[in-house]
């Protein structure tokens, strides 16, 4: 038993003198940002100016303020604090993206499979990112429900969807749902639809089953049926719809294709709350803005396919102008740590003024996605999710410092170098155990090396499925 | 921008060519949509500006002056040719043009669902011959998104199979390939053996067997093998021919277009460019160019900075590519690419910054360089990883990548700092050329940002 | 004498079984009794009497009738309870044949979601929660072998494929019959986080959980609809007959528990979530990582069948491979603590193999044991508390005078490699298990037995017809080897996929590596085995967890 016993030895050492990443992050305590630059995304940016933040909301903005008693305070003489990033469309953190087997899949929903250990959480938080939309993918017309969450990396998954902000669901149009670039499997019939008439169809449709399910619960409940009818998951979120009682974030580039959801929904009486991507968005800008619907666009991607082609960097510019709300996402585990270098184009893509730029990243997601009442902007009585950074947010130079969530540090370089340290003496005494050692003879496959993160976006790019089998999905 | 502007500034140069420089030099920049897209000679002279020479210091307040395509004078007090058109750069700074020595620009305009607009890959193990030169679209809409943000030259390569083809150093200006060739047939590329392929790991792509770990060794080592092999006929071949151009009264050797290709390149008189990216794949380019005794560039060089010892005894300088890239590895810190540039410099690697983009975004360029002098790089050498440091290394350090009287006119003129994604870009110079700044998001702009709902 | 079939099976795998039952009257004496369910007795003797434990005790006495053992100190426990294997069930899945056994070759659990079944469900084959493991599963099936003769007398088994598994049964490994075998069935219905395959819905993680949860929410309302329609059939609507969501009406009842399989962490928390979602009685199977939600575990009232097929580093790395993620290094480090750290929680376990062999499932338990469970809890997961879990407790588990006589006397430290169980009883049957020698005599000190000279090693130059135990899924193939001094060279054809095996002769045996392609997934595994005579046993230990093989010389 000698080398069980030092073999038990060693993980208690490992136990007691190593602590898991997650639980190196300090915990949520009042903290006092000192002398910073406060760009407050909604009354300009305010210097040499403190935040308090108590009980995870901000209490006090001003300067010289006198720090409680307890309160943990932080230096930020020289650098920029800004609202926290919110990313209004991102696939991450999720262990399936689509359910592409179905053109309308709303009975599925992002929040059942939620992975809090992926790694790009805490990428995400290193570029500043403190909530973000995680969205179904586009493989159909009708995708899945969102979730909408606070990146509180380390925490339980349930401490991760906003309780508050409102349910959303995913719709799609144009080359996704009608499959365009998807390999056809051999011997099956192709799925419907496969057009851009027949998705819109679709969703008609869907909407229309929806209306008409409404009709017999509204019966049953008035007496006039016995049974109760099935409760329906599919149809329920789109009874929601159009009630107006869930958010509808759809998927799109032609601006052809965005008119004829928002006329849909004028059938129905509901708003599309989100055009997402929007890439050719300003062309119909005066109708977006009358419909009152936001748009979530990508500042610079273009190209990439040929409902892509017209997209162009002046897009959140016009709609800007046109007085549309107006986001800049990501769609992608990479671009969602650099969402602040997107903001800062849009300054010189027809001059967005500073602050409004700031908003398409801050405050106007967290319009598009109800929870502005509590996150968004740098003020008394919202949510302490703030970014520290050592320069100009909008500059290439600058680097996010620290990331707090509710007065919780989520990121923060400096401990992400003690980290870095920690992690190598972990790993080194880890590899000194025979369970992670390999017997004199054995079998398992070493690991292939990777060179390439495959993110959802970057199988989209190559045309490449995903293991649901849901295909592109940007 | 402004078409008033531009029928006007038309009628100058039309009718006022003797007068009033200044006037001009306040409409210069719109001439070239109206005249010509491929923008207009002259005598150029940016005076009160602030000149980045990269080479050497900058001058605060100077003068750069071009004319017949090159850079004539730079200086605080440089004197001005009579009938040179002036160009107000008060506020403005002078730069060098970018250059992106990863791209696949022209060759690959839609790469999702518009297969005919793709012609970057060829099919085939062995392309030796396949030439970017030939295939790149000098009418893509790619070319003037690119130089409108300051990026005037490119190296753009192909990069189908094992040995994938040669990139051609171009100009981001030409109605004709020649037009905006710098070098035709600058570098032959070779995706270089390694364990993962480009996309999945195990690769056999989507229809292919999974390999496991060791088939996978297998099939490198096999790939390397067949490389040399093929570097052993293109050395034979060679020889053959040279022997009958001496000696005709041997047998005529057939010709093979595609190992004939391979000549000046296992001569060692043209770089090969290396497709690598992990520190093994790369410390084993360094052996086989040292053993085959050619001149190799890294395109990739994701751990380019661990092996640096290896690249300098070779004599190989990275093109290190997409630093926007995701981390792979859970474990490795999320700025593993970030600072990578940054150790490069440190570890004394001759490197430069490029996208490695199909086309699209190359126009990020500056911004990508920008990431890494927030993460160990300094600003001068972030800037110069984009101007000076590619020109080098694509052997053309004599005549671009920085301001110096002699080197060709591309320059680029703009409000701020060129790797600050909220600097716009005021005058772009190709080749002595003042180019007009529009392009197709231009063009699209000017269609619809005036419109109203009906 | 009343199994032919079994007996000429267990003949055909088998090296050290010769299974009699002679007499219906057996006793252990001179034996330490580990009764689980109280003290443990020194030295006593257990008798047993028609399939039961007639007496148990220091001066239990012996039966003049009895067929006694002196066992000489070795330990009797009860028997071991495996609480979750796919053990007993035809290589091919069984819904093809829309719920009944075809006991055909290949196949598999993909081929099973392909392929449509002749079944009248409304749901896809992956969505049918009225399989019943017992039509699958068939008396004497090979794969029950490798388990009891290591004193594995009783698992729960269960179909693997599909999202519903089906409903398992707790069987003991002897019997004629499968209605002779059954102690319980059905226990639970099992769930595996899988989807319908390609292009059908559910065709995704997120689809699995939405079709579950409307299956159990129209599964309500039948139940309401139909006890509405019972209660008085006039002007209502006759509502379906549907075997899948009737199959589910248990569930909801809690009248029968619902085994998620779930390992990681998320999978557990998803899997509470479910329980908690439609208040059901809930089990978690595998639970690798339950020991992070042992307080919701414990709050929740949810058991664990924990598996101890731990996570393990099988290959030394390679100079062009990635690191380990730390993340890995740490879940192997961490596992073999979790169920010492279900039971400082409070959480109720059982052990299963997890697929291991059942030479990993005792000595894994012990690295339970070293990573701080207390050993009487250990024997109790794999004993009276599996039985209590599995809710046979009443007949097994203990050894207690009246309840089934599933036994084993062990030699040895029961959690190490050296043990051996010297003598296996089945619901009374008795099962006489050879001690192996061929090992043991090579093993002396400095003991320079040279395999491949004339110093008595085997010559294993040869071919061998051998049956590997994949669990639910025996599949035979052929292993050809050559022998060179003490290098050993030859092929594996295992399933139709021929692989190159090299490595050592060892005493009495041989150590391989290869690499075999299975069911499209490549694995490389290594073969441990020995040689007796023309019989040729061991182990293949692969990534995917490790199985036994045996088989014969070829003439």
């Amino acid at each position: 038993m000698k080398k069980a016993t030092a073999y038990y030895l060693m993980l208690l050492l490992l136990v007691a003198g190593l602590r898991l990443p997650a639980a190196a992050q300090s915990k949520g305590q009042d903290v006092l940002i000192r002398n910073a630059t406060v760009m407050t995304a909604v009354k300009g940016t305010m210097e040499g100016t403190d935040i308090l933040i108590q009980n995870g909301k901000i209490t006090k903005i001003g300067k010289g303020i006198a720090a409680p008693a307890g309160v943990k305070t932080i230096d930020a003489t020289g650098k920029y604090v800004t609202p926290g990033i919110i990313d209004c469309h991102s696939h991450t953190m999720l262990d399936a993206i689509n359910e592409g087997s179905l053109s309308v899949t709303s009975m599925t929903g992002t929040r059942d499979v939620l992975n809090n250990t992926d790694i790009t959480i805490y990428r995400a938080l290193a570029g500043g990112v403190t909530a973000a939309n995680i969205l179904h993918g586009s493989a159909n017309s009708i995708g899945g429900k969102n979730t909408t969450v606070k990146f509180k990396w380390g925490h339980p998954i349930e401490d991760y969807p906003i309780a508050d902000a409102p349910p959303g669901v995913k719709f799609a149009l144009g080359e996704n749902p009608k499959r365009s670039n998807s390999q056809p499997q051999p011997g099956v019939q192709p799925r419907y639809p496969q057009t851009r008439m027949g998705v819109i169809e679709t969703d008609r449709d869907a909407l229309i089953r929806a209306r008409d399910y409404k009709q017999q619960w509204d019966d049953y409940r008035a007496g006039k049926t016995k049974v109760p009818p099935r409760k329906d998951l599919e149809l329920d979120p789109l009874v929601e719809v159009i009630e107006g009682k869930r958010l509808v974030h759809a998927h799109g580039y032609r601006s052809d294709e965005h008119l004829n959801l928002m006329l849909l929904a004028d059938e129905f009486n509901f708003k599309v709350a989100t055009l997402q991507h929007g890439l050719e968005a300003y062309k119909i800008a005066p109708e977006i803005a009358k419909h009152g619907t936001g748009v979530s666009i990508f500042t610079d991607s273009w190209s990439y396919k040929l409902e892509a082609y017209d997209a162009i960097p002046y897009d959140a510019y016009i709609l800007w102008k046109n007085g549309v709300v107006v986001s800049i996402n990501s769609d992608s585990d990479e671009r969602m740590r650099r969402l602040n270098l997107d903001a800062a184009k849009v300054e010189k893509y027809g001059g967005v003024p500073e602050q409004d730029a700031l908003q398409m990243i801050t405050l106007n997601p967290a319009k598009q996605l109800g929870i502005d009442k509590r996150t968004g902007s740098i003020e008394v009585g919202k949510d302490g999710d703030v970014v520290i950074w050592s320069g100009h947010p909008f500059s290439p130079y600058s680097r996010v410092e620290t990331t707090i969530i509710e007065g919780e540090t989520f990121f923060d370089r400096q401990l992400d170098a003690q980290h870095r340290i920690d992690m190598a003496k972990e790993r080194e005494a880890l590899e000194k155990l025979d369970v992670n050692r390999a017997p004199g003879s054995g079998g398992g496959p070493p690991r292939i090396p990777a060179e390439k993160r495959q993110s959802e976006r970057d199988r989209s790019e190559f045309g490449e499925d995903d293991e649901d089998g849901g295909g592109n999905n940007r | 921008m402004s078409s008033k502007l531009k029928v006007q500034s038309s009628k100058l140069v039309g009718s006022l060519a003797a007068f009033a420089a200044f006037a001009l030099s306040i409409f210069a920049q719109n001439d070239g949509s109206q005249q010509n897209k491929t923008g207009r000679a002259g005598t150029f002279a940016i005076v009160n500006a602030r000149i980045v020479t990269v080479s050497g210091a900058t001058i605060e307040n100077g003068t750069v002056v071009i004319s017949g395509g090159k850079i004539t004078a730079v200086g605080p007090n440089s004197s001005i040719p009579s009938g040179a058109e002036r160009i107000d750069g008060r506020g403005l700074t002078v730069f060098p043009g970018m250059i992106d020595a990863g791209t696949n620009l022209g060759l690959a305009e839609i790469p999702l669902g518009v297969d005919g607009s793709v012609d970057v890959a060829e099919t085939g193990n062995m392309n030796a011959n396949a030439k970017a030169f030939k295939g790149i679209n000098p009418h893509s809409s790619h070319v003037n998104v690119t130089r409108v943000n300051g990026i005037t030259t490119v190296l753009s390569y192909p990069n189908g199979g094992l040995i994938a083809g040669q990139g051609a150093v171009i100009n981001l200006n030409g109605s004709t390939q020649a037009e905006m060739a710098i070098i035709p047939e600058f570098g032959l590329v070779i995706n270089y053996p390694r364990l993962a392929g480009f996309g999945r790991g195990g690769g056999g792509g989507r229809f292919g067997p999974q390999l496991d770990f060791n088939q996978l060794v297998q099939r490198r080592d096999a790939q390397i093998e067949e490389l040399k092999k093929i570097f052993h006929d293109a050395d034979m071949y060679a020889k053959s021919k040279e022997a009958y151009a001496k000696d005709k009264t041997l047998p005529y050797p057939a010709t093979d277009i595609r190992l004939e290709a391979m000549t000046p390149y296992i001569r060692g008189e043209k770089p090969i460019l290396f497709r690598a990216e992990r520190a093994n794949d790369i410390k084993s380019v360094a052996k086989f160019v040292t053993d085959m005794k050619v001149k190799g560039i890294i395109i990739g060089g994701q751990e380019a900075w661990k092996v640096a010892d290896d690249l300098k005894k070779a004599d190989i300088p990275v093109v290190f590519t997409n630093i926007y890239q995701s981390v792979v590895r859970d474990d490795d810190p999320y700025d593993y690419f970030y600072s990578a540039p940054g150790k490069m410099q440190e570890a004394g690697i001759k490197f430069c910054i490029s996208t490695g983009d199909p086309g699209q975004e190359v126009r990020d360029l500056p911004y990508q360089a920008g990431i890494a002098g927030a993460f160990g790089l300094s600003k001068e050498d972030a800037l110069k990883s984009v101007t000076l440091y590619p020109a080098q290394i694509l052997g053309l350090g004599d005549k671009l990548g920085s301001i110096d009287v002699g080197k060709v006119a591309n320059i680029v003129v703009a409000d701020g700092d060129m790797l600050d994604p909220r600097t716009n870009v005021k005058y772009v110079f190709i080749n002595g050329k003042m180019l007009p700044l529009t392009s197709r998001h231009t063009e699209l702009f000017d269609s619809f940002k005036d419109r109203k709902a009906p | 004498m009343r199994s032919k079939l079994l007996l000429l099976s267990v003949a055909a795998v088998c090296l050290f079984t010769a299974a009699t039952s002679r007499a219906q009257t057996y006793a252990i004496t001179n034996a330490k009794i580990v009764t689980v369910s109280g003290a443990t007795i020194d030295r006593g003797t257990v008798v047993i009497r028609n399939g039961l434990i007639q007496s148990v005790g220091a001066n239990a006495a012996i039966p003049s009738d009895a067929q006694a053992f002196d066992v000489n100190g070795s330990t009797v426990y009860p028997g071991f309870i495996d609480a979750l294997t796919n053990l007993g069930i035809a290589a091919a899945a069984t819904q093809q044949q829309g719920g009944r056994p075809n006991g055909g070759g290949g196949g598999g659990q993909q081929q099973a979601q392909q392929a449509a079944p002749a079944s009248n469900s409304n749901y896809p084959a992956a969505l049918r929660p009225e399989t019943l493991v017992d039509d699958e599963i068939r008396a004497g099936d090979p794969s029950y072998d490798a388990s009891r003769n290591a004193g594995i007398t009783t698992v729960l088994t269960v179909s693997r494929s599909g999202i519903f598994n089906g409903q398992s049964a707790v069987i003991d490994l002897a019997g004629d019959s499968v209605s002779e075998m059954i102690l319980r069935s059905p226990f639970g219905e099992h769930v595996t986080y899988t989807t319908a395959g390609f292009g059908t819905y559910p065709g995704s993680l997120m689809g699995t959980f939405s079709a579950l949860r409307q299956m159990f929410y129209d599964a309500q309302r039948l139940q309401t609809w139909q006890k509405m329609y019972a209660s008085d059939p006039k002007g209502i609507k006759r509502p379906e007959a549907d075997k899948s969501l009737e199959a589910l009406f248990p569930l909801l009842n809690r009248q029968m528990p619902i085994v998620f399989n779930a390992n990681t962490e998320r999978e557990i928390v998803r899997s509470l979530d479910f329980i908690k979602e439609f208040n059901l009685l809930g089990v978690i199977a595998g639970g690798q990582e339950a020991w992070k939600q042992s307080d919701r575990l414990k709050a929740m009232n949810v058991p664990v069948i924990l598996s101890l097929n731990f996570p393990k580093r099988t290959a030394a790395n390679a100079p062009d491979a990635d690191p380990d993620p730390l993340e890995l290094l740490r879940f192997r480090a961490e596992t073999p603590k979790g169920a010492g750290r279900l039971a400082a929680a409070g959480v109720k376990f059982a052990f299963t193999s997890g697929g291991a062999a059942p030479a990993d499932f005792f000595a894994n338990a012990g690295k339970a044991v070293d990573g701080g469970l207390s050993r009487d809890a250990a024997i109790r997961a794999m004993t009276l508390g599996s039985a209590e879990l599995l809710g046979i407790a009443d007949r097994t588990g203990s050894i207690e005078p009246g309840k089934i006589a599933n036994l084993v006397v062990i030699k040895g430290d029961v959690f190490g490699r050296d043990k051996f169980a010297s003598h296996v009883f089945v619901d009374g049957k008795y099962f006489e298990q050879k001690e192996p020698t061929s090992n043991r005599g090579a093993r002396g000190p400095g003991g320079g037995v040279n395999p491949g000279g004339g110093g008595g090693g085997p010559q294993l130059t040869g071919s061998y017809n051998i049956t590997v135990e994949i669990p639910g899924q025996p599949t035979t193939g052929t292993l050809t080897l050559q022998q060179d001094g003490t290098n050993v060279t030859g092929s594996l054809n295992l399933g139709g996929s021929v692989s190159p095996v090299k490595g050592q002769a060892t005493a009495g045996g041989f150590n391989l590596t290869s690499s075999v392609t299975f069911q499209g997934t490549s694995l490389n595994i290594t073969l441990n085995g020995s040689l007796n005579g023309n019989n040729i046993v061991g182990n293949i230990d692969s990534p995917a967890g490790a199985v036994s093989f045996s088989g014969t010389k070829n003439p």
